[in-house]
């Protein structure tokens, strides 16, 4: 293990005694423990939790109306517009929120620090490498109780399957699994959890001493829940480890019904897809066919190129103002992503969402194919993550993993394609992880 | 932003002009207890009748008993502007041109040298705007809305502000960039699932 020369123990566990930081030690020095690479802690406060309990007891499921800026949206807006000097030099009124210019990625990219208000202190500022899957890496500013606060979050996204998170000492609570060539791991605490143990790991072969402690670590610390992405958990379900979480929180890659119905058989526990963005944490859990919005401070928009709403049933471009990251305040900030809005008595939810603006594909017969008709064929297959790319002579580069079956996933496209179609399947590169999915010429 | 109703008045270039020939009597040092030589509260007593409106009497003239000389030779400058015949012709502007002398161009004091306000276009231009604004006038030819965007690039006491912003900013997003350089190296704190 590495550990950081910046801080203590101590330092990473305000909150936990070391007296009570026996399991960290555990799995820390655990025979089966993976080669961590990294220490980490909650770095959370006293006051700091005080707030993430705060967060957690004022989160209620947002609704509001379509066509409704709610006015804690335009206080946010107001606050923004004179502390937040990208806001600021852009411009625009709060009663006006509207026609409020909207930001990117790229600004974040670019400028992280014009996204600070010019008030808050930045002793606690901590720093996250985000690479992105449209290639803009980046580098988001955050605060520790930014980062706890996704504890309170899962909770209300497990709560709503009817599972709670207990945490306590001497427990793990989460593993946070990825299956990557190589990602930050480390064994941690979470004083929001009552002190309860948190391991993230990477499921690749290499960063263990041998392949087989993989599921004997993961046995021996029986987390509470997993979290991961649609990737380590079918690398997670092909291991043969036996003890059973109460969930599986997915995020960041589109989860397909078939692989989640597999994951839900495999460990007999409900899956939850969340999506999540580093820039605003959760936003939106699985429900029915689409996403809920989650946090009670995000408001969502789905807007066109001109920053308009667009209307009722169209698709546009997500887009986000509030959340909880001191340093990162988003004002009308758009993810990239692309989903309808609909309004519900029950709640806020994102239909059709995919990540990425819409591509339109060439059907033998010249007919536009929309990336969402893609998807609604591919949804039958237990496909861990795809890419289907049109090139410019009009054929099909599709990427699988490799060992998934490929005549079904070829008859699938071809039911929409065209029977003549030309397919040619590859599979991903040993490390890659975040893909494009869909792209053409 | 409403603007302030204006009439048209003389031509801009003239009293430009007249602001590049002050005479050197007017930068002379003006009288304050028994040093100087300049009588300003004479001197904008004298402006006032050529005006059309009564002599300063004693109990006006605090205003204009110097205690600061740049403050004296800035309603020095600024009474020979409106010394101009254009605006004694009109025989209506003594009151505004009392009140402008009195504090209206206090704001400028501290940030740019009476003696700009000849030798620099540019402050030639403004000074002649703020007068022309105090007596309710815009320059000849010139819309509302032309006469006030043309003071507001102008506007010093703005464009001082404005810079010292720009300085502040400057120096926040430095601190910012070094906490990032310097938190970038530290651990962050620990992340609970995949984004």
């Amino acid at each position: 293990m590495t550990a950081s020369p910046h801080l203590t123990d101590d330092e990473r566990f305000p909150l936990i005694p070391e007296s009570s930081r026996g399991l960290l030690a555990r799995l820390r020095e655990h025979e089966a423990a993976p080669r961590y690479n990294m220490a980490c802690g909650d770095r959370l406060t006293g006051e700091g939790l005080r707030r993430v309990r705060a967060f957690e007891e004022s989160l209620v499921r947002p609704v509001w109306n379509e066509g409704e800026v709610p006015a804690w949206v335009r206080e946010f807006a107001a606050t923004a517009l004179l502390q937040v000097p990208i806001y600021r030099k852009r411009g625009g009124r709060a009663d006006a929120f509207e026609a409020l210019p909207t930001s990117t990625r790229a600004d974040i990219a670019r400028e992280p620090w014009s996204f600070v208000p010019d008030d808050q202190p930045l002793d606690d500022l901590i720093v996250y490498y985000t690479a992105g899957a449209s290639g803009t890496p980046m580098n988001v500013l955050a605060h520790p109780e930014a980062a706890a606060k996704r504890l309170p979050l899962f909770r209300a996204a497990l709560r709503e399957r009817g599972v709670s998170l207990d945490g306590g000492l001497d427990r793990v609570s989460i593993a946070f699994v990825c299956s990557q060539r190589t990602t930050l791991t480390y064994a941690s605490l979470s004083s929001v959890l009552g002190g309860a143990g948190h391991v993230k790991v990477n499921l690749n072969p290499g960063e263990w001493r041998h392949p087989d402690d993989r599921a004997r670590f993961l046995d021996d610390c029986a987390p509470e829940i997993y979290t991961g992405d649609p990737l380590s958990f079918a690398d997670l379900a092909a291991l043969p480890q036996t003890t059973r979480p109460r969930a599986l929180i997915s995020s960041a890659l589109a989860l397909l019904p078939a692989l989640r119905a597999r994951l839900e058989a495999r460990f007999a526990c409900p899956v939850i897809d969340l999506y999540s963005l580093c820039e605003s944490g959760p936003i939106g859990v699985s429900h029915g066919e689409g996403f809920r919005v989650l946090p009670s401070d995000l408001f969502v928009e789905v807007l066109d190129g001109d920053g308009t709403s667009v209307a009722p049933g169209k698709r546009g471009e997500v887009t986000l103002t509030g959340g909880r990251n001191p340093f990162l305040p988003l004002l009308r900030y758009r993810t990239g992503d692309w989903a309808r809005l609909e309004h519900r008595a029950d709640g806020v939810y994102l239909l059709d969402l995919e990540g990425r603006a819409p591509v339109v594909f060439r059907a033998v017969d010249g007919r536009a194919i929309n990336n969402i008709d893609v998807t609604t064929v591919l949804r039958p297959f237990a496909l861990a993550r795809f890419a289907v790319h049109q090139q410019g002579d009009s054929s099909l580069r599709v990427r699988l993993n490799s060992g998934d079956d490929i005549a079904p996933v070829a008859a699938a496209l071809r039911s929409i394609f065209g029977t003549d179609q030309a397919i040619a399947f590859e599979s991903f590169e040993p490390g890659e992880w975040k893909v494009v999915p869909y792209a053409t010429p | 932003m409403s603007l302030a109703r204006t009439e048209p008045g003389p031509p801009l270039e003239a009293l430009t002009h007249r602001l590049a020939e002050t005479p050197g009597d007017f930068l002379a040092a003006p009288r304050i207890g028994n040093a100087g030589t300049v009588d300003v509260a004479a001197v904008v007593s004298d402006l006032l009748h050529a005006l059309g409106g009564e002599r300063l009497h004693e109990v006006d003239a605090a205003p204009f008993v110097p205690g600061d000389p740049r403050r004296a030779t800035l309603q020095l400058v600024a009474g020979w502007l409106l010394h101009d015949p254009w605006f004694r012709q009109a025989g209506r502007f003594a009151e505004p041109a009392r009140s402008l002398l009195a504090s209206g161009l206090d704001r400028l004091l501290g940030v740019i040298a009476p003696a700009d306000f000849i030798s620099d276009p540019d402050r030639r231009e403004e000074l002649v705007r703020l007068v022309l604004k105090a007596l309710g006038l815009r320059p000849e030819g010139e819309s509302e809305t032309q006469a006030a965007d043309r003071l507001t690039t102008l506007d010093s006491v703005e464009r001082l502000r404005v810079m010292r912003d720009t300085r502040l900013a400057q120096e926040r997003i430095r601190k910012v960039q070094e906490a990032m350089e310097k938190k970038a190296a530290e651990e962050a704190a620990a992340a609970y699932g995949r984004e």
